[in-house]
């Protein structure tokens, strides 16, 4: 009888290591909404760093449409108060040889440590028309949008994350 | 056995305390993700060992072309014309941005011809006209060569060209190494040249031409450039057209070949073309022995020795395409990458044999996605979201794979 229950005690258990096992895979599957990507490979400079942090639905609800806008938060990743942390959004095409290059600039002025700032850009998203009719040698493709995002810190360590948005 | 079966059950309790535990705690909302490999020369997996990033960052990009001494490499971004140096360093423009360059090619190690036309005023096509520049001058004016140009190659101790002649007839012509137009041949070939290359020796020509009232490049002439004389090799019938630069092996000619109005092949993605050859004294064309009969040809150069093809195509509908070295001699076909998920460039000059013969420079990108991607790069690092160059070891190099 012992055995019995011995026996069954170790199958009860093996399945329910194996459910939460899968359990545990499905949660990690799960992807979240925000997004910090690894700023270890996007940083420049020493000393206290910022991280990006950007809102996967956020992003993927944008549209080649006026008035369009991203809000991403600015994380103080280090142990002391940050000032005048410099952030950029720059607006171009895939299309190098199309001038519609735009540049917009804020700055925060404090972010304590350990937290972060929220910072909202509005801007447009408009497909140009090419100014020439340029032959399919030079790009027959339909370009994409980049939106290329820095955070700085005054004393020179930003943090970079390129958005490219299918066409 | 009392304590034993205690002992179970109390271990038994802590796992599935634990399991649960684990399994529904909620995941961070914040996850990290590996960003990609940045660009400057590293490796790139995507296709095979070896592999050199010789550009990054977004732009459509063509028309690779090596600088004699192999230190440079010129091509096209959107339209316009760079260059940079193969080791290391920023692109150098050579003409505006609204230029819009077909080909290019070195004639000194400072001295590029461009074949392109400036930005056009309207929608009427502008024909197309043989530029210089040189890198010595600070300004990114050009100086026009000669005018409606179709087609460049490399020539021997310079460049050779053919320019329009009257409405439906066309001129070769040599320059010499400051760019200077050496030779203006009287003999004219009849019908529109779309590209040309050498012969192994420099003294002969094989041009494409589309013939008067045809739509397509259909017809193969070998031009005498000692005699200035000119003749016909062959020409394909109905629908089918040369693509490309023909090219000159042996005693062959080389040129890839297909119907241009056959229907969608099967996966939904070109038309179906094959790599052929003709005696180069004319003669019965047939399909390239060694690549096999289900090879999809995109675009083929000779080697700077002249005994090796590189091919870019694929060995049948169903494979990725890769980069080939073809032996015709030996008739032996040799994948040089190894792709998996890139996209590599299968326009007829998108590739470019290193003046050594030791590499061969193509065109990639990963499969663009439907969906927006965040990378963790500034846009002008990154390899794999846009095209962008590559330098494939052939030979001459313990990694080049075999």
């Amino acid at each position: 009888m012992r055995d019995i229950i011995f026996w069954l005690s170790g199958a009860a258990l093996a399945f329910l290591v194996t459910a939460g096992a899968f359990l545990l895979l499905a949660n990690l599957a799960t992807a979240p909404s925000q997004e910090r990507l690894n700023p270890e490979q996007a940083r420049v400079g020493s000393g206290q760093s910022v991280d990006l942090i950007l809102d996967r639905e956020q992003i993927a609800s944008l549209r080649y449409l006026p008035d369009q806008s991203l809000t991403l938060i600015v994380e103080n990743e280090g142990g002391e108060q940050l000032s005048d942390v410099s952030v950029t959004l720059n607006v171009f095409s895939e299309n190098t040889a199309l001038p519609n290059f735009r540049h917009y600039r804020q700055t925060v002025q404090k972010i304590p440590a350990g937290e972060a700032a929220r910072v909202r850009f509005e801007f447009d998203l408009l497909v140009r028309e090419e100014p020439v009719a340029r032959p399919p040698t030079a790009n027959p493709e339909q370009s994409r949008e980049i939106l290329e995002i820095k955070a700085t810190t005054p004393e020179g360590n930003s943090t970079v994350r390129t958005v490219i948005l299918p066409p | 056995m009392l304590s034993r079966v205690g002992s179970a059950k109390r271990v038994a309790v802590l796992s599935i305390a634990a399991v649960f535990a684990a399994g529904c705690a909620h995941a961070d909302e914040e996850v990290s993700i590996a960003p990609l490999v940045p660009a400057a020369g590293r490796v790139d997996p995507g296709l095979g060992p070896g592999t050199r990033a010789l550009s990054s960052g977004p732009g459509y990009k063509s028309s690779p072309s090596w600088s004699p001494g192999g230190d440079r490499i010129a091509f096209t971004v959107d339209g316009y014309v760079v260059d940079r140096l193969t080791a290391s360093g920023d692109l150098r423009n050579w003409t505006t941005r609204d230029f819009i360059a077909e080909d290019t090619e070195w004639i000194s190690e400072d001295t590029l011809m461009i074949l392109g036309a400036a930005s056009p005023s309207g929608t009427e096509e502008t024909p197309s006209s043989l530029y210089r520049a040189r890198a010595a001058e600070d300004s990114l004016e050009l100086e026009t060569v000669e005018k409606d140009v179709s087609a460049i190659g490399p020539g021997r101790g310079g460049l050779i060209f053919a320019l329009g002649r009257g409405a439906f007839g066309s001129g070769l012509a040599l320059t010499r190494g400051s760019g200077d137009v050496r030779r203006l041949y009287s003999e004219s070939i009849k019908g529109r040249v779309a590209s040309l290359s050498l012969s192994p020796d420099g003294d002969e020509a094989v041009v494409a031409v589309r013939p008067p009232g045809d739509l397509e490049t259909s017809g193969l002439y070998v031009f005498d450039l000692r005699k200035g004389i000119g003749r016909e090799i062959m020409r394909l019938d109905g629908n089918q057209e040369i693509v490309g630069t023909p090219q000159w092996t042996g005693q062959y000619l080389y040129f890839v070949a297909g119907e241009k109005d056959e229907p969608i092949d099967r996966d939904g993605s070109e038309p179906l073309y094959e790599i052929y050859r003709v005696p180069q004294e004319g003669g019965a064309t047939e399909p390239v022995p060694g690549v096999g009969e289900d090879f999809v040809a995109a675009s083929i150069r000779v080697s700077p020795d002249g005994e090796r093809l590189a091919v870019i195509g694929r060995l049948n509908l169903k494979s990725p395409t890769n980069l080939y070295v073809l032996d015709p001699l030996a008739k032996d076909l040799t994948a040089v990458t190894t792709n998996e998920d890139m996209e590599i460039k299968t326009g007829p000059d998108d590739l470019a044999w290193s003046p050594g013969g030791q590499s061969v420079a193509v065109i990639a990108r990963g499969t663009p996605s439907t969906e927006p991607e965040v990378r963790a790069d500034p846009a002008d690092r990154l390899l794999r979201d846009f095209y962008n160059l590559y330098e494939i070891p052939v030979d001459g190099s313990e990694d080049a794979p075999r």
